[in-house]
């Protein structure tokens, strides 16, 4: 992994990023003004349930949205500094799988089922260092034994069908992680995989992310993932971020409905008795037309009159632990400029 | 794996077997021939099939052996729709996979030259293409490849669209892969299969379209045999001496037939939806 530069230095910072989709039903605002910053070493989640724009977000990062229909339409994406948004093509293709790698959800289908195993893992080797066959096979093999892929050798001539499922997660894995990477995204690295499986693969992050200064940002719709592997979350809601906290503040205190929604639909192994399991009520919002003020106030069971008509303002909370907290809800603006007067 | 489910089809190995056949009777007839299929022999003018008499398949209106003149237009039939089918599959091949890819503008304008060239019939604008380029051998190669690139523009163009949203794309993508090597390397392998399928079936009907042009005139010209023009000359003549039209028509039709076969059993077995059916 790379070890220039020291943990806790921030390498990326997003800044009013949009993302916007040219749909035939209208402009699509999957990523509506996010910012947030990731410190060298740090594993960021990002959750949201399905179209709340964390995926569109991430490809945003490596330029990887299909343009057209989606375009970026602001905001910068500072890398070390440097923005993003403004080099050209060739520029990109060296960070990405460069300085920042990323897996995607499914692992059925991120490798070509016509190449070896040995060749897509080296994939990025040979891109980025222009590695020759001989010494890229090796690599490969070495990446394989590091991801825990016994009998490595043998089976990096394989082809994917040879492989599971959790296998070729590890794979996706070893390909991100063969130029030692800055950042990784990992894009619901686990959805498509079994528990056992699940809590494998997030072990290996884990590890990888522990031994080194890479940074991780893990989508995922699965808070159990985040509670074991983030340091701090960004929650999403219809393409904004709706409150950034550190994780364990987070489950501690959530403070938007959302976030306490969410927290309150997951399943407890201590809940006594037989109770109907908590769903926060409604359906997302069609992000072609959001609804006036805030996009969760009318699936919130503490929305104000307010909420209906603006768009709350970031509030910046501190916890005392010095770790950023804001949170996007009248009901915290509301008491954040209280206190202030008093 | 595919080789093997090859060796099971039946009707693919049929076809294969007729073609490896005509591929055969090429090379016998590179090294030998039972007459020399241009020299005119009058004494023997129009003679029936006979075996006593040493011309097989009888003679033609020159007393020209009618098996020698098959046995090297076998040479010139699959020679013109290989190189045919080959130039029409790799031009038609490489603007459909970029249409495909890049979408948008190119995509539109190399499918709408695609289409102006589908609308007519393949005969008539190989007919066309010929009276532009003048009669020459190398021409019909031109003109049949031409015909074909639109078909083949087609096929690679859909498979493409299939798969550029693939995952692995998007992981080759943000691996760092710039689009051709995306192209190239991911993309174009994955879609052979039904490429491969295509050029069978587009030989069956390029050998089809060389007879047909010769026939008319337009392809290989006398003394030079070819099927086409076989059957051309033999039309005066059909009903004195019909074995001068039957054999070369049947050279014709067995190989169409044998490129068929092949061609429906290869996709049979590449095709996955097709796959045990029986």
């Amino acid at each position: 992994m790379s070890d220039t530069g020291k943990r806790g230095e921030t390498i990326l910072s997003v800044r009013n990023l949009k993302t916007y989709f040219d749909a035939e039903y209208g402009l699509v605002k999957a990523v509506d003004d996010i910012s947030f910053d990731l410190a060298r070493g740090e594993a960021l989640g990002i959750v949201g349930e399905s179209g709340s724009g964390k995926s569109v977000t991430n490809l945003s990062l490596l330029r990887l949205v299909p343009t057209p229909p989606g375009k970026i339409a602001g905001g910068q994406i500072l890398f070390r500094g440097r923005d993003l948004l403004q080099g050209g093509e060739e520029d990109m293709r060296l960070v990405r799988g460069g300085a920042i790698s990323m897996i995607f959800q499914d692992p059925m289908t991120s490798l070509n089922p016509l190449l070896r195993i040995s060749f897509q893992i080296a994939e990025a080797l040979r891109l980025h260092h222009g590695m020759g066959k001989k010494e890229a096979k090796s690599k490969a093999v070495e990446l394989l034994k590091t991801i825990g892929i016994p009998d490595a050798e043998r089976r990096a001539d394989d082809y994917p069908h040879q492989f599971s499922g959790g296998m070729r997660q590890r794979v996706m894995i070893a390909m991100a992680i063969s130029c030692s990477p800055e950042i990784l995204i990992a894009d619901e690295p686990t959805t498509a995989l079994d528990v056992t499986i699940q809590a494998q693969i997030l072990e290996l992050v884990k590890g990888l992310s522990d031994e080194s200064t890479m940074s991780v940002i893990m989508i995922t719709h699965d808070l159990g993932v985040v509670a074991g592997l983030c340091d701090s979350v960004c929650v999403m809601y219809a393409g904004r971020i709706v409150e950034r906290a550190a994780c364990d503040e987070l489950f501690r205190d959530p403070m938007h409905p959302y976030t306490r929604g969410l927290l309150d639909s997951i399943p407890r192994i201590d809940s006594a008795g037989r109770h109907r399991l908590y769903s926060i009520p409604g359906a997302p919002p069609n992000l072609a037309g959001l609804p006036a003020g805030c996009a969760f106030q009318p699936r919130c069971d503490r929305a104000m009159p307010i909420c209906g008509r603006e768009y709350p303002p970031e509030t910046a909370l501190s916890d005392g632990s010095g770790a950023p907290r804001s949170v996007r809800c009248w009901l915290h603006a509301a008491d954040a400029a209280a206190r202030s007067e008093a | 794996m595919a080789a093997t489910r090859l060796g099971k089809n039946a009707i693919a190995m049929t076809g294969l077997a007729i073609i490896v056949f005509y591929v055969a009777v090429i090379v016998v007839a590179a090294f030998w021939l039972p007459y020399d299929p241009v020299k005119m022999d009058p004494a023997h003018m129009l003679e029936a099939p006979s075996v006593a008499a040493g011309h097989l398949f009888g003679t033609d209106e020159f007393g020209r052996d009618i098996l020698s003149r098959i046995m090297q237009g076998c040479f010139v039939s699959l020679v013109i729709s290989l190189s045919a089918t080959l130039m029409g599959a790799v031009i038609g091949t490489l603007m459909g996979i970029w249409a495909g890819y890049l979408g948008g503008a190119w995509d539109q304008a190399i499918m709408r030259v695609a289409d102006i060239l589908f609308s007519f019939p393949s005969l008539l604008l190989a007919i066309f293409i010929m009276g532009i380029l003048g009669e020459k051998t190398y021409n019909v190669v031109i003109a049949i490849g031409i015909v074909y690139i639109p078909q083949f523009a087609r096929v690679s163009r859909g498979a493409i669209l299939t798969l550029k949203g693939s995952e692995f794309v998007r992981a080759a993508l943000s691996n760092g892969a710039s689009r051709r090597y995306v192209l190239f390397r991911h993309l174009l392998p994955n879609i052979m299969m039904p490429l491969i399928v295509q050029v069978s079936l587009s030989l069956s009907v390029a050998i089809l379209l060389e007879s047909a042009l010769s026939f008319l005139g337009l392809g290989v010209q006398p003394p030079y045999p070819s099927w086409g023009n076989m059957l051309a000359s033999a039309r005066k003549f059909m009903m004195l001496a019909p074995w001068t039209a039957i054999y070369p028509g049947l050279a014709i039709s067995v190989l169409v037939l044998g490129f068929n076969l092949l061609g429906d059993g290869l996709r049979d077995i590449l095709d996955p939806r097709l796959r045990n059916v029986k």
